[in-house]
């Protein structure tokens, strides 16, 4: 067998004394799409650098077509042709397109004087390498997140990119986006370029790639043909323990109570109109649908920051007006929000801070300051709750791993003691270990009578955790499951996907 | 509709604003559109823009910079005490000193901004305080008048590059301040549209991150964004001692502000990244234009201050306003029904244009 086009060998770096690579090996083929996966803290992201020269490894070499190319700096490794493509995606918003493809070009010719025509021309030249088309002159700050993935791959084909790293590629794209993705990475891959792709979505690795190195706590565990590999196994040898994923069982017990919460003929104008829907005691209800398809509207409208035009909310069998998320929470409505970073955390801040900030009135002292013991002691009661691994609710939120910081989120939420909950995607950017233990927390509360909305894109988080689905397409219900037991992954993930020509015929 | 558009616009619109407002002066004080009063808005205002043409750059590099006037006045009287220390009477000499001051108080800045990474607002205020103590402590406190003034700085104030004759004889003319303007511009223009670094200061204020990932030498570009700025204020304190006849180290500063307004007003995002030269002098137009007529119009000069408050209280409503409403519309039209046909407008837009 030949020598491997890249391969990485024995690498080990450590960071003031802690070991995020130890030892590892890597090699990739002339061509290959190669997947590298595992948890968050893994060591993806150090080898990564380490590759692209930002990096220096402690041990351990760099090989590309058969150069040792250690000891390098960023721009040499983009001369070896390695491109690197991060997921903030490093582009210019307040440059055009055609800049922002051309500037590694400029920037390697080494010419101090800006050519506009020869920018022009490589911006026009690598987007039809790839097949796309975008306007050059557009400013990419303009762009959906899709076109300026593109961008960055256009930037990584102007440079003879021998092989593409692309770190958490897909993490803001919709299925659609994703699978265009996909068919540039395949036309990259016969021009011969190797594609290395990290993520840590299942279903994305399995259909991309050809082989998936695994990363456990810094170290290689495993590297594999994709076909000898399924989900199961894959996420045994990432977290190191078998998980195993049974089914949510709602025992129908309450079906016949006054319902927790429903909702009549909810319409917002362009957003989603005629929603009902009922939910119960201890039921999981899942709603799926397209990004952009109204479900995470219609979660926001719940909540009063999005208040719909009509139509009616009925808490415990009592219309309630929900203009504001006070009066959400008042009404035991509490939602857990997509963008966990932006909207559910204050980062810089400590746990506790974060944790009682929705209680802070029950905390108050008869002196009307906030009771500083008591408020200790909720926080302290509700890190053990949720099990949140930290030395002391005094730290700050920013130093615990997404998900425990998620677990902060949860406890921030449950100390309103909400009747329902709605989860916007309550394990985005969390890894598989912590992800299993917040359905466990989510099903223990369905469990103890709360009722649960759970919105996710992850088919199998919704069919494995709730007990009834509905299905969200343009704004509308246009589905409802009410067996999760009988449908599969790849069935909902059809309809789901497959709703939008299904309408339209 | 885009930023840039946007941008583009509220040019437009304050070209308009200016252009009503010199109106509504002729109209009451026809004294105001000649010729003459044009030439002398020029001279009064080409110092200011120079200086403003710097902050510009700082502000598109994406930071902040409240020491220029401290810088060019430092330049100025330093200039001008060694000049008459040496007896030396030669208006390059003193542009060469006023410079190479200018030029070695921006490499301070750039040092703590670049090199030590710090904020630039913050390490600006305090090189301001910084080096106007050391001027009046080391340098001096003294008003140099008219009278001990260098001659050559008094000729380089009354050279034209263009003389007219009124109608009783006596001349009038184009000040040679416009000139060094107008080179000033257009040498900025070429750095920011046609080299690397001026690509590079774009790119830094647009995503520094990235900039530094793509291999710009970010360090190096805010070093020239600096020195250029300190470079600028030097030529501006000779213009400025020159154009009033008299050197005091107390004079100009305090009025950074309402240049660094002039330049926000122009369209300059005050995050960095986006931004042009002809907006820049639109705006300094605007806020000289308002300074130096209002009196015309028979308000007293306090009303000045309350005028550029107000007028970029609105400019930014208008564009700032403008970009919020867009990205609400944005976001509930693209969440709303159709992900697969995200808007893509595509307008024409310039090639990131500097001018």
């Amino acid at each position: 067998m030949s020598e491997p086009f890249f391969h990485v060998e024995n690498i080990s770096k450590s960071f003031v004394g802690v070991k995020a690579l130890d030892a590892v090996d890597l090699s990739i083929a002339e061509g290959e799409i190669h997947c590298l996966i595992g948890e968050n803290g893994s060591g993806k992201s150090t080898l990564i650098k380490v590759i692209g020269g930002i990096h220096k490894p402690d041990t351990g070499s760099v090989f590309i077509d058969g150069k040792c190319i250690d000891g390098m700096s960023p721009i040499e490794a983009i001369r070896a042709g390695i491109q690197i493509i991060y997921q903030d995606l490093s582009v210019f918003p307040n440059l055009t397109v055609a800049e922002n493809i051309s500037i590694n070009q400029s920037l390697e010719s080494g010419q101090q004087v800006v050519n506009w025509r020869a920018i022009r021309e490589t911006a026009k030249k690598a987007l039809a390498d790839i097949g796309e088309e975008i306007a050059l002159d557009e400013l990419v700050g303009n762009l959906p997140m899709a076109k300026k993935q593109i961008i960055a791959i256009s930037r990584a084909v102007t440079q003879n990119a021998k092989l593409i790293i692309m770190d958490e590629a897909t993490s803001s794209l919709t299925n659609e986006e994703v699978k265009h993705l996909f068919s540039i990475i395949l036309k990259l891959q016969e021009k011969g370029v190797s594609t290395l792709f990290v993520s840590h979505k299942f279903g994305e690795v399995f259909e991309i790639s050809e082989n998936i190195t695994i990363f456990r706590d810094g170290k290689m565990v495993g590297s594999y043909p994709t076909t000898e590999l399924d989900s199961q196994r894959l996420s045994a040898i990432m977290t190191g323990r078998e998980v195993t994923f049974d089914r949510y069982i709602y025992k129908d017990k309450n079906v016949d109570e006054v319902p927790l919460l429903s909702v009549r003929n909810l319409s917002k104008r362009k957003q989603f109109s005629n929603i009902s829907f009922e939910l119960h005691r201890g039921e999981i209800l899942g709603i799926v649908g397209l990004m952009g398809s109204g479900r995470t509207e219609i979660a926001t409208s719940l909540f009063g920051l999005n208040k719909a035009d009509s139509g009616q909310i009925l808490v415990k069998g009592m219309p309630v007006e929900i203009n504001n998320p006070q009066e959400a929470i008042a009404n035991g409505i509490a939602l857990l929000p997509e963008d966990r970073a932006g909207q559910g955390l204050y980062e810089d801040q400590t746990i506790s801070d974060n944790i009682v900030v929705t209680i802070l009135k029950s905390l108050l002292a008869k002196s009307g300051l906030i009771d500083t013991a008591k408020r200790k002691n909720t926080a302290e009661d509700w890190a053990a709750r949720l099990n949140i691994k930290t030395p002391t609710v005094e730290a700050a939120v920013k130093s615990l791993s997404g998900g425990n910081q998620q677990r902060v989120v949860l406890a921030k939420w449950l100390a309103t003691e909400p009747d329902v909950f709605i989860l916007d995607g309550p394990t985005i950017g969390i890894d598989i270990g912590s992800k299993h233990t917040i359905h466990t927390i989510i099903r223990e509360l369905a469990e103890k009578g709360m009722g649960i909305i759970m919105i996710s894109d992850e088919i199998q988080e919704i069919l494995d955790n709730c007990n009834r689905i509905l299905l969200i397409h343009e704004g509308r219900i246009v589905q409802e499951i009410n067996d999760t037991a009988k449908i599969d992954a790849e069935d909902l993930f059809k309809l789901v996907s497959e709703r939008g020509s299904f309408e339209a015929a | 509709m885009n930023i840039k558009n946007l941008i583009k616009k509220q040019e437009i619109q304050l070209l308009i604003f200016v252009l009503i407002f010199s109106t509504m002066i002729t109209i009451i004080s026809p004294a105001f559109l000649t010729l003459e009063n044009l030439f002398d808005l020029l001279r009064g205002s080409s110092g200011v823009a120079i200086l403003a043409i710097g902050i510009f750059l700082v502000l598109l590099s994406g930071g902040i910079d409240v020491s220029s006037t401290t810088i060019a006045i430092a330049g100025q009287y330093i200039a001008i005490n060694v000049m008459m220390a040496m007896g030396v009477n030669n208006i390059w000499f003193a542009f060469a000193i006023s410079i190479s001051v200018g030029i070695s108080l921006g490499a301070i800045n750039a040092i703590f901004i670049s090199i030590l990474n710090l904020p630039t607002l913050i390490v600006t205020l305090g090189t301001s305080s910084l080096f106007h103590g050391a001027l009046l402590e080391f340098v001096g406190t003294r008003s140099i008048n008219s009278g001990n003034l260098p001659r050559a700085i008094k000729e380089f104030g009354k050279y034209k590059i263009l003389v007219l004759e009124r109608a009783n004889g006596s001349e009038y003319g184009l000040s040679v301040f416009f000139l060094i303007m107008v080179l000033v511009v257009i040498l900025t223009w070429l750095i920011l549209r046609y080299t690397m670094i001026g690509r590079g200061i774009y790119a830094i204020g647009g995503n520094q991150d990235a900039a530094e990932r793509v291999g710009f030498k970010v360090k190096k570009i805010k070093l020239f964004v600096y020195c250029y700025a300190g470079f600028l204020a030097g030529i501006m304190g000779v213009m400025h001692v020159a154009l009033i006849r008299s050197a005091n180290p107390q004079y100009l500063v305090g009025s950074e502000l309402s240049i660094i307004a002039a330049v926000v007003l122009g369209g300059t995002r005050i995050s960095g990244g986006v931004g042009t030269i002809s907006g820049t002098m639109i705006g300094v137009i605007l806020i000289t234009v308002l300074e130096k007529n209002l009196v015309l119009l028979g308000l007293s000069s306090y009303w000045q201050k309350f005028f550029v408050g107000l007028i970029i209280v609105m400019g930014v409503i208008i564009t700032y306003g403008d970009l919020s409403r867009k990205k609400r519309d944005e976001n509930s039209s693209a969440k709303a029904i159709e992900p697969s046909s995200q808007v893509n407008s595509a307008s024409q837009v310039n090639k990131g244009d500097v001018l």
